[in-house]
């Protein structure tokens, strides 16, 4: 007679499992601080934590130098990223193997995802800036999932910290990516993409209409035109309202996760904050791919030849 | 602004921090990853053109060895049927010799008898005339009536043994 199977383990096995973690979430959940409160007394040493504090500023673990500690997460993660490649393409070889196999995989995954939305020639122009932000995010938000990553101390302050919870680095990002477009709009077209933001010759034309005695398509040229300019006018707000919505996306997100993981570990120590710990891995990815597929899409539209 | 945390320090910081990871992203990872990319890509296009051109080079070299085989059925087909040609002619130069040979000596035995014959012949009429002569020697010896004579010449007729033994 076989054996029920769930999971690859039998059955009995699964429920042995799921009976001793739902003793260590009900002893955690009692023993902790939120079960004191409840019960009145005190929380059990092991599963004493602080409610989370969240501050939405970067702390300065050292307070004679105005290095932040997302400042110093970003640089492991720019070495990790940097450590990587570098370690890759050392000795590349025409048959890959191993890491130069693994950042291969990275790179045309990135290629074919870019190339397929903005073509080969602007694929080229953008495949740089979007990847670097896709793995510098990434990288950022999967370092601080390391256990343990933001509780080391430095002078008080955590040492550590989760570079994109910093208003900073989803602004700066932004910035870039805003930079970026604009550059790459330009460079496709010319003189004549400015005319996406200040397009006053349909308002001429009319004005002309208008002297030379058409009244009638004369006035109705100018308010066309008036239309056309406000359009202009609301392209250059979306713009920057864009680069808003791109830094406090991110920001939003990766703090929101942080803080609810924070709360989870305060709630229930065990156990369950593993659950919250898999999506935020899951959702730094996402948002290091919107973060990144944004950048594309928005670079995409700029070079489009307008119809 | 103050409580978010924004300060423009940290922002320039984290800018510089950004570009410089994508200048060393450009020139450590995706230059050298491109290139390769692209070599390997080149490399298999190669590869895939010059089995495509074995093949073909192949199929050709089968085409060719066929005719070849072909043309070399034929020649050996010309060969041997020309070879048959030359033989029966040899033959029939052979018979045709023979045949003159056959007929040369014919000729010349025929000659030779001819020869004999007349030497024979000759010879004959020298001793005839040689006994004719005896006779008329004789004759005119003993002067002779007729029945003598005839009797003479037969008498010199039956001496000469070139008539006995003919």
């Amino acid at each position: 007679m076989a054996k029920r199977k769930v999971l690859g383990c039998s059955l009995n096995l699964i429920i042995i499992i799921s009976i001793v973690f739902l003793i260590l979430i009900v002893v955690s959940f009692i023993g902790g601080s939120v079960g004191a409160l409840i019960t009145g007394g005190e929380p059990l040493s092991i599963f004493a934590v602080q409610p989370p504090h969240p501050q939405l500023a970067a702390e300065h673990p050292f307070p004679n130098l105005p290095i932040t500690n997302t400042m110093i997460t970003a640089w492991i993660s720019i070495l990790v990223v940097f450590g990587l490649f570098f370690a890759a393409t050392r000795r590349m070889k025409l048959v890959p193997r191993g890491l130069q196999n693994f950042v291969e995989f990275i790179y045309e995954a990135g290629a074919n995802f870019i190339e397929d939305a903005a073509g080969k020639k602007h694929g080229r122009w953008f495949f740089p800036v979007c990847v670097t932000i896709f793995l510098f995010v990434l990288a950022n938000a999967w370092i601080n999932l390391i256990p343990g990553f933001e509780t080391i101390k430095m002078n008080g302050e955590p040492l550590l910290r989760n570079a994109n919870t910093d208003v900073n680095v989803p602004l700066m990002l932004a910035v870039v990516a805003f930079i970026s477009i604009e550059y790459w709009g330009f460079k496709a077209k010319g003189a004549p993409y400015l005319e996406t933001f200040f397009n006053f010759k349909p308002l001429g034309s009319g004005l002309k209409q208008l002297f030379t005695g058409k009244i009638k398509a004369g006035f109705a040229g100018i308010f066309t035109g008036i239309i056309v300019a406000f359009a202009g006018i609301l392209e250059i707000l979306s713009h920057f309202i864009r680069m808003v919505s791109f830094t406090f996306r991110l920001f939003g997100n990766m703090t929101a996760g942080a803080i609810l993981t924070l709360i989870m570990i305060f709630l229930i120590p065990w156990v369950v904050p593993a659950i919250f710990y898999g999506l935020e891995a899951f959702f730094g990815f996402v948002q290091a791919m919107i973060f990144g597929g944004l950048t594309l899409g928005f670079a995409c539209a700029a070079v489009m030849a307008e119809e | 602004m103050e409580g978010l945390g924004l300060d423009l320090p940290t922002f320039v910081g984290q800018l510089v921090s950004f570009l410089i990871l994508l200048g060393l992203l450009v020139y450590v990872g995706y230059k050298p990853i491109r290139k390769m990319l692209d070599e390997r890509a080149n490399r298999i296009k190669e590869s895939m053109e010059q089995a495509e051109a074995t093949k073909q080079e192949y199929e050709q070299a089968k085409v060719a060895v066929q005719e070849q085989i072909g043309k070399a059925r034929e020649e050996g087909q010309a060969i041997i049927s020309q070879a048959a040609q030359i033989g029966d002619r040899l033959k029939e130069e052979a018979r045709g010799e023979a045949r003159k040979e056959a007929q040369a000596l014919v000729e010349r035995a025929r000659g030779e008898l001819e020869r004999e014959r007349d030497k024979v012949i000759d010879d004959l009429r020298h001793e005839f005339v040689d006994t004719a002569i005896l006779a008329a020697e004789k004759v005119i010896n003993e002067t002779l009536d007729k029945e003598r004579h005839r009797k003479l010449i037969e008498q010199a007729m039956e001496e000469s043994t070139t008539f006995k033994e003919n």
